[in-house]
């Protein structure tokens, strides 16, 4: 025991001997960082509902990197605390769960809290609200009708035998398994506002994330309204004006697969499975 | 509470912007000859119906353009390729197989310039413009159509028509 306690003793000296030398180099580099600010422009979109008859513009914001925490959102905050409190957007968690920050970055729809700040390429990043839809101010989009769609495919368990045990609807491993890549949608709207076909019907077509929720709903094994839930997809528009454009997969932030569930509904309905 | 406030907060900051809107609406109408939209220009502002609270509505169900719609066309797509690759890779001419192939494609193209005036064409904003294409389509198939039947009663045929353009 004794022999142990020294040589853990020796351990925890070496570590502290290396210790100042690790400070050192660190205090260094910093030093160095602070010395030339690395600044970064944001071509951020505005536009005020105050002033409706001002055409939306694009404002170019300059921060210094080294004082900006690493993702877009942190600029954004930055920018909104130091140099325009007026500059709109919606945030709250800051790590990807919430999906209130979904904007598009450089062309490409997803989380402000996400996506890194570009640091290899000196070009400004552009920041528009989701493309195609009502702006309500800057980079706050209106989501009352992707809400409304969401509420039409009834996105709760319906089911009319009792549970068996008469406590909790009981489910098997694989069928939970099935579950998986769906549950986890934080309903953000990258994927429907990346889609194409969205932007010509989202009157009509329920875009990629309400049917990633819809499959959800449709392989729950505990749901009972499997074909109810069926015949409200059957028309031209709600479900077929997919295309297979695949844009809602490549812009999800979360990494899931709004396209395979969509192709899963199509077999379903086609094969009856 | 907050729900119940909301939805007069937004009529009220939409009558606060109603005079400008007005103004510029009239400015312009001084240089439009007619007050009805484009159909070129882009759709004018949201319209919710019902309140926020009411789901989207749903359409009513009709499988013949929903699920077997799409399993017909799909059946159709993958049927056209075993009729492609056949007459060649049979090296025989057969009346039977160009007939049921120039159908195949008919219908096919058929469906699919469907589709493209479903996605561009919405009945909700140009139902004159929607019912315009959707005859004129089936105007062009029908043309299409029986010119692929004169062609194959009085002239060579598709299958016999590509290969000696293949040779030529």
């Amino acid at each position: 025991m004794a022999a142990l306690r020294s040589s853990s003793r020796i351990l925890s000296s070496s570590r502290a001997a290396f210790r100042p030398s690790a400070v050192f180099s660190r205090s260094m580099a910093s030093v160095s960082e602070t010395e030339q600010p690395r600044i970064k422009s944001f071509q951020i979109y505005r536009w005020n509902p105050d002033t409706p008859t001002e055409k939306p513009r694009l404002q170019t914001y300059s921060i210094d990197l080294n004082k900006t925490g690493p993702m877009i959102l942190d600029a954004l905050i930055k920018i909104k605390n130091e140099q325009d409190p007026s500059l709109t957007f919606r945030r709250s968690c800051r790590e990807g769960i919430c999906g209130s920050c979904a904007m598009n970055i450089n062309g490409q729809n997803t989380l402000a809290c996400l996506c890194r700040i570009p640091t290899e390429s000196a070009s400004d990043v552009k920041i528009y609200p989701l493309p195609h839809t009502y702006v309500v101010k800057d980079l706050v989009p209106d989501l009352t009708h992707f809400y409304k769609q969401y509420k039409s495919i009834q996105p709760y368990l319906q089911r009319d035998t009792p549970a068996e045990d008469g406590k909790e609807y009981r489910q098997s491993k694989a069928d939970r398994k099935k579950l998986d890549g769906l549950y986890e949608c934080i309903l953000c709207a990258c994927c429907s506002t990346s889609c194409p076909s969205y932007w010509w019907n989202s009157e009509e077509y329920l875009g990629p994330a309400i049917l990633l929720q819809s499959y959800r709903w449709l392989v729950d094994s505990r749901d009972e309204r499997t074909a109810e839930r069926k015949a409200k997809l059957e028309n031209s528009m709600s479900l077929y004006r997919c295309h297979t454009i695949l844009n809602c997969t490549r812009a999800c932030p979360k990494g899931l697969n709004p396209g395979k569930a969509i192709a899963e509904i199509k077999k379903q309905m086609s094969i009856g499975a | 509470m907050a729900s119940i406030m909301r939805p007069s907060l937004l009529r009220q900051t939409a009558l606060a912007a109603k005079p400008a809107f007005r103004n510029n609406a009239i400015k312009a109408a001084a240089f439009h000859t007619s007050t009805q939209r484009s159909a070129i220009l882009p759709p004018g502002p949201q319209r919710i119906e019902g309140t926020v609270n009411d789901p989207a509505p749903i359409p009513i169900p009709n499988a013949t353009q929903g699920s077997y719609h799409w399993t017909f066309e799909r059946l159709l797509a993958a049927g056209l390729v075993p009729l492609t690759i056949a007459p060649f890779a049979a090296g025989s001419l057969n009346p039977t197989t160009d007939a049921i192939l120039c159908s195949a494609v008919l219908l096919h193209s058929h469906i699919g310039f469907q589709s493209v005036i479903i996605d561009y064409i919405p009945t909700r904003t140009y139902p004159g413009l929607r019912k315009f294409f959707w005859w004129g389509l089936n105007l062009a198939t029908v043309t299409v159509g029986v010119g692929l039947y004169e062609f194959e009663t009085n002239d060579v045929g598709v299958t016999e028509a590509i290969k000696r353009l293949w040779k030529a």
